[in-house]
């Protein structure tokens, strides 16, 4: 096996075109490392893409661009993903309660893997879309497309992600995260991700209803149920308490760790709490 | 085989190794430094945490070769910095049993350590988040907290 960081982008395209699907881009390695005995014997080159300029947290007129190697505690701690319209991501962050994976794991390693973790469950609910680059030019995916079954990504053979960006959500949104696990070493049993939007007058304008971790498809999924018992009304608590059981229409994987009764049931509290917390913050301008 | 450099508690050391070999894995049996502990080797223990810069990680999941260049710190550095004497938080661990066996020890001291410096004053909660990814299969939790939150009445006497 070989190992190779490059410092520029055309150097890492160059090893991906070469290697093709038996190079692995690396990035915190904690996904990488945890499964290394199955992966070693099958990848002939490892590519370390920490050293190419990507981990940087901005805002412009698009919205808010997270580079593919900013790491978990990054997002954390900044202040543009700490608090405001995209405090949901720190929120997201804090429920991974083990600050040395923390340290490590890099929001690229979290959206390439469509299996349990959690932040593709808040992207999806943010509309986010993944740039993507490798030697033929860059392209842009949104979450909702990129993932398409369990641990199985949009990437083509020579391709990285270079960059998640979330569009700038309108005034009065309020987002909320929640999460079910055994312990905070566990990966997520359920983890479910919402966000409303409203007018001056209170009535929803736009909402997202999103559960992850727990779904028969692997992969997060919208409730649209869920959302369309929101959209143009004014929320209250029954109304929440209404799209919550909605949320039935999301299918649960049935699996040795927990059956899919109890994770649809779980699901639906964990959205309960979720769509408060959104509703909560909508009401104030903030996120939690 | 890969010819590396790591630097470890301000010492250089020449080791040769493959790309998916772990930083535990190397400080332990290649570097001969085996304060550092493997326990589960895929994240889920804490007994192998050390400081990468001035950040706490799992050694486990650190690619040997990729830690070339970094500032790495043991638990064997944490006596060295404090002069050769115990630091407050080993000294603390003593007087307060924070330990039985003592496995997952290292793992937890460096976390701690790094909490302190970061934080002098934290609350129990806070204690118990920055050792949140360690396991002490011996349940000696409530000591460890104990002995933590007096060592930061201790250096904060101090100080
Ligand atoms: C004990 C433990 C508990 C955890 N609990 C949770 C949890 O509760 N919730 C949660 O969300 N996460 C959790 N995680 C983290 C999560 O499981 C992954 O380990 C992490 O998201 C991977 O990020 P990484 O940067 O380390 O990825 P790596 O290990 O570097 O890579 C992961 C995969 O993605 C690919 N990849 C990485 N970056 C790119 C890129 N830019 N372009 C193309 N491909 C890329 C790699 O080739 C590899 O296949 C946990 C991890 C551990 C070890
Ligand atoms: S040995 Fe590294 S976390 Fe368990
Ligand atoms: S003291 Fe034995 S593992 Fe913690």
């Amino acid at each position: 096996m070989e190992y190779y960081s490059p410092t520029d982008l055309n150097e890492a395209y160059a090893l991906l075109d070469k290697y093709g699907e038996d190079a692995i881009p690396i990035a915190g390695s904690t996904f990488y490392m945890g499964h290394r005995e199955e992966l070693f014997d099958e990848v002939e080159a490892v590519i370390n893409i920490k050293q190419l300029g990507l981990s940087y947290i901005r805002q412009d007129g698009d919205g808010l661009h997270i580079g593919a190697t900013t790491t978990l505690n990054e997002i954390f701690a900044h202040g543009l993903t700490r608090k405001g319209p995209f405090g949901i991501l720190a929120t997201t962050v804090q429920e991974l309660n083990i600050n040395e994976v923390r340290n490590m794991a890099t929001i690229g390693g979290e959206v390439c893997i469509a299996g349990e973790v959690d932040m593709p469950t808040t992207l999806l609910a943010y509309d986010a879309d993944i740039v993507i680059g490798g030697s033929k030019g860059v392209r842009r995916m949104s979450m909702a497309d990129f993932h398409i079954g369990y641990l199985n990504n949009a990437l083509e053979p020579g391709e990285m992600v270079l960059e998640v960006q979330l569009p700038q959500p309108p005034a009065n949104t309020g987002g909320g995260f929640a999460k079910f696990e055994r312990t905070a070493a566990d990966l997520p049993i359920v983890n479910v991700a919402t966000r409303i939007s409203l007018d001056d007058a209170g009535v929803c304008t736009d909402a997202r209803v999103v559960a992850g971790a727990a779904t028969l498809s692997g992969i997060p999924e919208r409730s649209g149920a869920a959302e369309a018992a929101l959209l143009n009304q004014v929320i209250d608590a029954a109304l929440i308490e209404a799209a919550a059981a909605a949320s039935a229409d999301v299918a649960c994987i049935n699996d040795f760790r927990v059956s899919a009764e109890i994770r649809s049931l779980w699901v639906k509290c964990g959205i309960e709490d979720a769509l408060k917390r959104a509703f909560a913050a909508a009401r104030q301008g903030e996120q939690s | 085989m890969n010819a590396i450099n790591l630097k470890i508690n301000k010492e250089h050391y020449d080791v040769l190794v493959k790309p998916h070999w772990s930083l535990a894995y190397v400080i332990r049996e290649k570097v001969g430094l085996t304060g550092t502990k493997t326990g589960c080797e895929m994240g889920t223990c804490g007994s192998c945490t050390l400081l990468l810069d001035g950040k706490p990680v799992f050694s486990c999941l650190r690619m040997a070769i990729d830690a070339q260049g970094c500032d790495i710190r043991t638990i064997e550095g944490v006596e060295e910095e404090n002069n050769g004497e115990l630091h407050p938080l080993q000294e603390a661990f003593v007087q307060d049993h924070g330990m039985q066996c003592g496995f997952c020890t290292p793992g937890m001291i460096i976390a701690a350590k790094h909490l302190l410096e970061h934080n002098p004053d934290p609350t129990e909660q806070e204690v118990r988040e920055a050792i949140g990814g360690h396991l002490c299969r011996c349940g000696t939790y409530i000591r460890i907290v104990r002995s933590i939150l007096n060592a930061a009445a201790v250096m904060r006497a101090g100080s």
